[in-house]
């Protein structure tokens, strides 16, 4: 397999007052040369110390992690890779084609033109002479992904590249970071915004507390969604033989709302509705989301069933608020 | 090369525009204007208060710019992350805290060559009678002042590697007031043959270890000419080194820490 990024055993641990901490447990990553990776984690759950290790900012206490082919670290590495910090700051008494000039000089370039070109494709052309200071959040974004470009890069890593944006700001740099792909770039995200890595991610790794929980194609990880089947007059004894370990059902009012996993043969559910004469008000399928994906990774199976009976609850509730206002309707 | 310039030129356009170390300039460069009308005052000869005080003013102003400016450096690329988007380009930590070294010495030159050009207008305005030669000789004091100054923000990016800029302010400024203050004392004591060998060792490595600021304060030549100051080419010479020395040796010992930290 040609990979741009693999790590083995990768753990980071700190000497703290309360003895050693590790931020970084056995992680093994494996990143694709040409795919967009989305690595994903609550705060605090190791993917900056990952990128930072992986960057060679720090070592990590024990394991392997190999960038390019080369280890973590290495000086050529850094000839072939990029990196966009979260919330990057630029010195602000230059101006943007300074800046990009500055970074150039890192790798010996002396180019202005491909400075100005770098600009004019992140659509800072007529922002270049412009101090720093003045640039916008997203402005400031925009340049930092045009410094990335510099060296024509294999790798990006880029950390949350997104956050904090207007959507405007934030659309322009999710339709930049799928250009990259095309153009066989490797792109490595570490972010919150869990709808971008969904939409332009190829395949993602969840940590969690420094462990993976989970890697691997979104379509497959994504699969195994739920079907939400609403049926009305029915009695509670019916709406009780429903209930199972995964079928979250709900009765109010002889209305049944039941959330079933897909591989459930729902058939079986709605012929016994129908010899129960009740009436099936909808059956919906429901694709799994990397939201629910990513709860289900750090937050346990209870905050999910919450989540999943609060929802049904708002739809119950939804369902009922319309019932009303027909009735009045009609009154 | 080319990075270890960029980084001191960008360190420089930063350093330049910081308004705490302008703030300080402009108090110094005040001091020096108003010099003549304080000097005045004194009872005595006027051009050695003059002098004196002028002088005393450069250094002092320059030393807290030396210590202000340096110790915040790598702190304040770690803080705003600019590091890591330079680490992570093809650049050592060594080009880095060279780089940042380099701009901190460029800067302080810049302004202490402000200070420099106003001492000069103002000898000239205020003791028109003085001749070129005396200016030449007053004017030599300021370039000692940047060797010293120089050494002093190794010292200050050196304790930058491993302390917070607060503690570094301090353990800096402790460092040149007594490398100012005692070397001499330490000096002479690791050669005094009557005292304890505990006592004079002590007194060796305090004296080995920080380094000799005084040296540097040549002012004492020129206010009151005599003979300390025959073999002056030569003493200049190896100070010169002396600082050199001390500069590489606490730079190579920051950089072999700043290379093993945790950013």
């Amino acid at each position: 397999m040609n990979l741009a990024i693999e790590t083995k055993d990768l753990t980071k641990t700190y000497k703290t007052s309360s003895g050693p901490q590790s931020v970084v447990k056995n992680l093994d990553l494996q990143v694709e040369r040409g795919e967009i990776f989305g690595f994903l984690g609550p705060n605090g759950a190791g993917k900056t110390t990952t990128i930072k290790i992986l960057l060679g900012i720090i070592d990590s206490t024990s394991g392997e992690a190999s960038v390019l082919g080369n280890p973590a670290g290495d000086i050529e590495s850094h000839k072939k890779l990029s990196y966009l910090p979260e919330k990057p700051y630029y010195y602000e008494h230059m101006t943007g084609v300074e800046i990009m000039q500055f970074y150039a000089s890192l790798f010996g370039i002396k180019d202005r033109d491909l400075c100005e070109r770098l600009l004019n494709r992140v659509n800072l052309g007529n922002d270049m002479n412009r101090p720093i200071s003045q640039y916008s959040k997203g402005m400031q974004q925009r340049i930092g992904l045009a410094q990335s470009l510099l060296n024509d890069p294999e790798l990006l890593f880029l950390d949350e590249p997104t956050g904090g944006l207007d959507p405007i700001a934030h659309i322009e740099i999710r339709d930049l970071i799928l250009k990259f792909r095309d153009e066989g770039r490797t792109v490595f995200i570490s972010s919150h915004e869990l709808s971008d890595v969904e939409r332009i991610c190829d395949r993602v790794a969840i940590i969690n507390k420094g462990e993976l929980v989970h890697q691997g194609r979104l379509d497959q990880l994504l699969s195994g969604g739920r079907i939400e089947i609403t049926a009305d007059n029915l009695t509670e004894d019916v709406a009780n033989k429903f209930r199972g370990d995964d079928f979250t059902v709900s009765f109010k009012n002889g209305r049944l709302i039941a959330d079933i996993p897909d591989s459930a043969h729902p058939g079986e559910m709605l012929d016994a509705i129908r010899a129960a004469n009740g009436d099936i008000v909808s059956v919906i399928p429901r694709r799994k989301r990397l939201e629910d994906l990513f709860l289900e990774s750090v937050a346990g199976d209870n905050v999910l069933k919450g989540r999943k009976m609060s929802k049904m609850t708002d739809d119950h509730n939804a369902a009922e608020a319309v019932e009303v206002a027909k009735e009045e309707g009609a009154n | 090369m080319g990075a270890i310039l960029s980084i001191a030129k960008t360190t420089i356009g930063e350093a330049i525009r910081r308004r705490v170390l302008l703030v300080i300039l402009l108090v110094g460069v005040l001091f020096l204007v108003i010099a003549p009308g304080l000097s005045v005052l004194s009872l005595r000869q006027n051009y050695t208060v003059l002098t004196s005080f002028t002088l005393g003013v450069i250094q002092l102003t320059s030393a807290v710019i030396a210590i202000v400016l340096t110790v915040y450096l790598l702190p304040n690329e770690v803080e705003r992350r600019t590091i890591y988007t330079i680490l992570s380009k093809p650049v050592y930590r060594w080009h880095f805290l060279l780089g940042k070294y380099l701009g901190a010495v460029g800067a302080l030159g810049m302004m202490m060559l402000l200070m420099s050009t106003v001492l000069v207008l103002v000898f000239r305005i205020m003791q028109q009678q003085a001749s070129m030669d005396d200016v030449l000789q007053l004017a030599t004091a300021p370039i000692f002042f940047f060797v010293q100054m120089s050494l002093l923000a190794a010292v200050a990016m050196f304790f930058s590697t491993f302390v917070s800029p607060i503690v570094n302010f301090f353990l800096s400024g402790g460092v040149y007031l007594v490398g100012t203050l005692f070397s001499p004392v330490f000096q002479d004591l690791s050669n005094n043959q009557t005292l304890p060998a505990a006592v004079k060792g002590a007194a060796t490595v305090i004296h080995s270890i920080v380094p000799n600021f005084a040296q540097y304060n040549i002012q004492g030549g020129i206010i009151n000419q005599g003979p300390e100051l025959r073999s002056i080419e030569l003493y200049y010479v190896q100070i010169v080194v002396y600082a050199l020395f001390y500069i590489a040796a606490f730079l190579i010992a920051g950089m072999m820490i700043f290379d093993r930290k945790e950013v």
